[in-house]
């Protein structure tokens, strides 16, 4: 039975995947590779850790379908790892539900081969040898017969003409390889297997700190000193700095798009330093016995301010990075720096409740990645291309026509209805007319597996305006 | 450390491989004498991937209480993951070429095999 749904799989897999580009497909393997999951853990799936996360990779597939985006397919891929690591083992943190989901859908096989060989032996051997004398009764002469039956064929006409009337042209060998591979993927996923050492060292690993055997009072005093001079120093510089960019950002004037960027661009270095110098120092701080000292009062409250002023540090340079996307318009990249200023705004906060909750280095891993994943899940959820278009063509003060005309096919549709609204030069006009063209050519091209609801919607209303 | 043995196989599993991959999109007679051939430069790249990656390990980690089945649990999975992703990265930049498929997909099942027959002599 379990080989029969994996063959069934398989062929699926093939149909679906084999010389066609990503669609409706993945959609369709993921909700098969869902169902398979299910059946063969059915045990496991009672977790509601488990079925969370088998929801949120049927949801990540239908935004394959959606969106049809590059982000929206590897946020899939990531989410697939993560449910089948899940699967594996529910308690571990997320970056150990990755490795374990890659290490199953790669050589998950190979590990079972090993794991049977070594615990299933002594119960099946004979059974063992008798698949591999059948293996060997088929696939030997087989592949002499075949080598003797070309060799003759250029001995004897009349042979060679029996030989060349058999005709396989119609079984498509690469197709057939096609359906191995994807064999191979379901049997390594059916049932998941874990990279020992890392997942039970983290199963071990709890997130809190706690009290060390070794506690010198006068070591954590001399520590505690040099910390709050050092953070009193370095608040002093970043109150300084912010006053001054304040001021900046008020009384700013209009400056060129590249003088714009390059400020920009100087504020987040700055930033990135910052931030991260800012997370290494409370770290180091507070590693350990320094977390339990009654007299840390003091440099609590002073890494904290620190953390207050960084964030606000985060403030001034998402401002800036706003008026840069309402001056020159929005890009990919703008978009980027907005996700980093999130990201890194996010990793103050779980810092400061690191240090609040005296928890450990792996407690900010662990959340951190948890956090990082999620954010990139939301990404996924937005067709990014068509609303850079709609903003730069609608808010934006200035924008690159160029650079929209070069995105993806996914503005196609809107660029084809505003090229005479916008003032435009007629070789860009004529620039967004192909790509229109091209864009609907290939809806027509397109095969059932590459369907995706865009390319659905735009084919109704081509079809309705023909 | 069998190393003959598990050479040996490995060589023959790498040239079936690699030819079955070949042949699945045309297969022309004048061809077996290079299948025959083609067993010598396979011989010598498999020997020289599996002792310097795979049996180095072995003689690196094992030891009196690192048996092969923990030397296999620990080093086994991360091996395993760069040689996936090497092997896709090289596919991927060749643009599907057959040949280049071919290399990388016997590369990648020969040096698997090859660490579950050294790993499964603790057996015996």
């Amino acid at each position: 039975m379990k080989h029969i749904s994996i063959f069934i799989a398989a062929f699926l897999f093939s149909i679906l995947f084999f010389e066609k580009n990503i669609g409706l497909n993945l959609t369709i393997f993921s909700i098969v590779t869902t169902v398979l999951l299910v059946g063969y853990n059915s045990k496991k799936f009672k977790d509601k850790t488990i079925i969370l996360h088998a929801l949120v990779y049927i949801f990540t597939a239908l935004l394959v379908f959606i969106q049809h985006s590059s982000l929206s397919i590897i946020t899939n891929c990531i989410t697939f790892f993560t449910l089948v690591g899940v699967v594996s083992e529910q308690r571990t943190s997320i970056y150990v539900h990755w490795l374990n989901g890659i290490y199953t859908t790669v050589a998950g096989y190979f590990h079972r081969t090993f794991e049977s060989n070594t615990d299933a032996k002594k119960v099946n051997w004979k059974k063992d040898i008798d698949v591999l004398h059948v293996a060997k009764l088929i696939g030997i002469p087989l592949v002499f017969i075949l080598v003797f039956i070309m060799l003759y064929k250029n001995g004897n006409p009349m042979f060679n003409n029996l030989v060349s009337r058999i005709d396989f042209s119609f079984i498509n060998f690469q197709w057939l390889l096609f359906t191995v591979l994807g064999y191979y993927l379901f049997n390594n996923i059916s049932k998941p297997v874990q990279v020992d050492p890392a997942t039970s060292t983290d199963l071990k690993t709890q997130s809190t700190l706690f009290k060390s055997g070794t506690f010198s009072e006068e070591k954590l005093k001399k520590e505690k000193q040099l910390g709050t001079v050092l953070l009193g120093f370095l608040n002093l510089l970043i109150v300084v700095y912010i006053i001054t960019d304040i001021i900046y950002v008020i009384t700013g004037e209009t400056i060129s798009a590249s003088a714009f960027s390059s400020q920009v661009h100087s504020g987040i270095n700055t930033l990135i330093a910052s931030i991260i110098i800012a997370i290494m120092i409370i770290l180091y701080f507070f590693r350990g016995n320094l977390n339990f000292y009654a007299e840390n009062r003091a440099l609590k409250n002073l890494s904290f301010l620190w953390i207050f002023l960084n964030v606000m540090l985060i403030v001034l340079i998402a401002i800036k990075n706003q008026n840069y996307i309402t001056a020159f318009g929005l890009t990919y990249k703008r978009i980027g720096v907005h996700i980093y200023i999130l990201l890194t705004f996010i990793g103050l906060i779980t810092t400061w409740i690191k240090v609040l909750k005296v928890k450990n280095l792996a407690f900010l891993f662990r959340r951190n990645t948890q956090i990082a994943f999620i954010v990139l899940l939301v990404c996924s959820t937005i067709n990014w291309d068509y609303t850079i278009t709609k903003y730069n063509l609608n808010v934006a003060k200035s924008f690159d026509i160029g650079y929209l005309i070069n995105l993806t096919n996914r503005n196609a549709i809107l660029l084809n209805k505003k090229k005479d609204d916008i003032n435009i030069s007629s070789a860009d006009k004529h620039r967004i007319e192909t790509k229109y063209s091209k864009h609907m050519m290939a809806l027509a091209e397109r095969d059932w597996q590459e369907w995706n609801y865009e390319m659905f919607e735009n084919e109704t209303k081509f079809n309705s305006t023909e | 450390m069998n190393i003959p043995a598990n050479l040996a196989k490995s060589c023959l599993l790498a040239t079936v491989i690699f030819w079955v991959i070949i042949s699945s999109k045309s297969i022309d007679p004048d061809i077996i004498l290079f299948m025959f051939l083609s067993i010598i430069p396979i011989f010598i790249v498999s020997t020289i991937v599996i002792l310097s990656t795979i049996c180095s390990v072995f003689w690196l980690a094992e030891n009196a209480d690192f048996n092969k089945k923990q030397v296999f649990k620990t080093y086994y999975p991360y091996y395993v993951i760069i040689v996936f992703g090497i092997c896709v990265f090289a596919i991927i930049s060749s643009g599907f070429d057959l040949y280049i498929i071919a290399f990388f997909s016997s590369v990648f099942i020969t040096t698997n095999q090859s660490w579950v027959w050294f790993a499964k002599e603790t057996q015996k």
